[in-house]
């Protein structure tokens, strides 16, 4: 299909320049290797005082902080730089190469720029998963990792899908860097703890507003062995329902702006 | 419609609703609550024909509306009214099949990707457009060969000089060989040579290719060069259609006379008209363009004339005299 063909074609580039990046790759490492430092220090810090952390053991808690990584490292790769470099051509005015070309630009614009380097953080959660489950109840089954591949997919989409409604007020706004912002805030420091010890109201936030708990506490719950049928299902729905959604939302971004702005 | 031309534009119009504010601190806080909001007319009533293969010069000040219109025929804007066709295609319904034969390039921004090889975005070019492997290969060896990018295509957009990364830039927005270009100031900012080089490669795509093109340019030679064929617009209304020589004989309201005399005329009279240079061989006078024929007799019958000459103004005068007046007529 002609879309992955482009997708392929931008993954491609990304890859092999990734020499353009050797400072900023390695820089990425050390960044990566201080953040899982500081995280696995608070959560060593917190069985210190308890051995279960609303049914979260510690080995679990570990799980999910590699399912962080993965997901901050797939976001970090491809969606993030590319919302970036989206907002920026709104500001430019570049944005309107995109709109005259016979692809969808909604396709183009969130997949326009690669970052290599954060793919470090999608190895290294994947290290910590196997050392997680290593300390803990052990692997799971093929059929458990199956599910949970399906629900980081799906948890991936919800993320992204709200990500690009953010992006897409910038069409109407046309500054709105500290909006991604706010969003990487919540994501890279809520999104670290299992999404049941927060308090109802931020629980209801992180969840249905800002995805969190669907793109790394239910895919980890896949992996420990606490996953429920429902939550699958409901995680399953939820994604068509955000995607729907966001596109919706796009595409009436997009006719507003060839609808009324210079 | 004719079905002779490629580019059919009627009754255009594009009126666009902005907010309106005074200067000041105060003014921007009320603002946020409450906008005043005013219309502002950015093309009325535009309508024109282009056939295949023209070269179009799409003339008016800052803010004519030359932008908004070619931004309607790109598809990157709806218009208010009236109805335009492209190709056979309605521009700002956005047909796949159109932009992959359309083209829009703006002198003023790149598409170039910042920090990797130009080669490389030319790679994301062909991907988007479906460009075959051999169509690729062909096309891009003759704009290396026509534009001299050799040297080029292997650095980063990043460190190539303006006028290199135009190049590189027209070289790209080519590789699908649209059918009709937009070209927004593509020259803009550029030095002589490298505006006379980008020129003459347009001159040639267009007779290799047949492309209609349409182009805005601050440079009259760009015009001049390029464009059998001028639209001039203003205040968003469409003043002139037709030839250049046509544009200044229209909108011109003088010619100049230059006299030249067989002996020495040191009595100086400004009864034929505006006197613009005197010496004692020869005189410059401008007169109102009715009035041409009645001063050069009456030139002819009154002093010693050796030669005479009936000169159109400057083409540079005459734009501008158009977009001063507004109404140029």
């Amino acid at each position: 299909m002609h879309a992955f063909t482009v997708i392929r074609t931008y993954l491609r580039l990304g890859l092999l320049n990734f020499v353009q990046y050797r400072a900023d790759f390695f820089l990425g490492v050390v960044n990566a290797a201080i953040q899982f430092a500081i995280q696995l220090l608070a959560i060593s810090i917190v069985f210190n005082q308890t051995d279960s952390l609303k049914g979260w053991s510690r080995a679990d808690l570990i799980v999910l902080v590699g399912v962080h990584a993965i997901v901050s490292g797939i976001l970090g790769t491809v969606f993030s730089p590319s919302i970036g470099a989206f907002l920026e051509s709104i500001r430019l005015g570049t944005f309107d190469f995109l709109l005259t070309k016979p692809v969808d630009a909604q396709l183009l614009a969130s997949v326009q720029s690669v970052a290599p380097q954060s793919l470090t953080s999608l190895l290294a959660g994947i290290v910590i998963i196997v050392y997680g489950l290593q300390t803990g109840s052990g692997f799971p089954g093929f059929g458990s990792v199956v599910i949970f591949v399906g629900l980081l997919i799906a948890g991936l989409m919800m993320v992204y899908s709200f990500m690009m409604v953010l992006a897409s007020l910038a069409f109407w706004f046309v500054k709105l860097d500290n909006i991604m912002n706010i969003f990487n805030t919540m994501f890279g420091n809520a999104g670290t703890w299992p999404i049941t010890i927060f308090p109802g109201w931020l629980r209801v936030t992180l969840t249905f507003i800002i995805p969190i708990a669907f793109a790394v506490t239910i895919p980890a719950q896949a992996l420990i062995g606490s996953l429920t049928l429902a939550n699958a299902l409901l995680t399953a729905a939820l994604a068509v329902l955000f995607v729907a959604a966001s596109r919706w939302f796009w595409l009436f971004a997009v006719k507003h702006y060839t609808g009324a702005s210079a | 419609m004719s079905s002779a031309s490629i580019i059919s534009v009627k009754n255009l119009g594009k009126t666009y609703t902005v907010p309106e504010r005074e200067a000041g601190v105060k003014a921007a806080v009320v603002s946020l609550f409450h906008r005043t909001m005013r219309e502002i007319h950015a093309v009325r009533d535009v309508s024109f024909e282009i056939a295949p293969g023209e070269i179009v010069g799409f003339l008016g000040p800052n803010g004519a509306g030359k932008t908004t219109t070619l931004k309607m025929l790109s598809g990157l804007l709806h218009p208010t009214s009236g109805e335009a066709s492209v190709l056979g295609f309605t521009p700002w319904e956005r047909d796949r099949a159109y932009l992959a034969q359309m083209t829009l390039i703006m002198g003023q921004r790149n598409q170039l990707q910042w920090d990797i090889p130009v080669i490389d975005s030319y790679q994301l070019f062909k991907a988007i457009f479906r460009i075959s492997d051999d169509d690729y290969k062909r096309r891009l060896d003759e704009l290396i060969e026509w534009l001299d990018l050799q040297e080029l295509i292997n650095k980063p957009a990043r460190n190539l000089s303006l006028g290199e990364r135009m190049k590189c830039e027209i070289a790209g927005s080519l590789l699908h060989q649209p059918k009709v270009l937009f070209l927004d100031e593509p020259t803009i900012g550029l030095d002589v040579s490298m505006q006379r080089k980008i020129r003459e490669f347009v001159a040639e795509y267009n007779a290799r290719t047949g492309a209609a093109v349409m182009l805005t340019s601050h440079y009259m030679a760009d015009i001049e060069a390029l464009c059998q064929r001028v639209i001039v617009i203003h205040h968003g209304t469409l003043l002139y259609d037709g030839d250049l020589p046509g544009l200044v004989s229209r909108f011109s309201p003088h010619k100049t006379i230059a006299v030249e005399f067989s002996e020495p005329v040191t009595t100086i009279s400004d009864k034929y008209g505006e006197l613009v240079s005197t010496t004692e061989s020869r005189w410059e006078i401008r007169v109102p363009k009715a009035r041409t024929a009645v001063v050069a007799s009456a030139l002819l019958a009154d002093l010693p004339i050796d030669d005479l000459t009936i000169s159109e103004p400057p083409i540079e005068e005459v734009i501008e005299h158009v977009f001063a007046t507004g109404d140029g007529a």
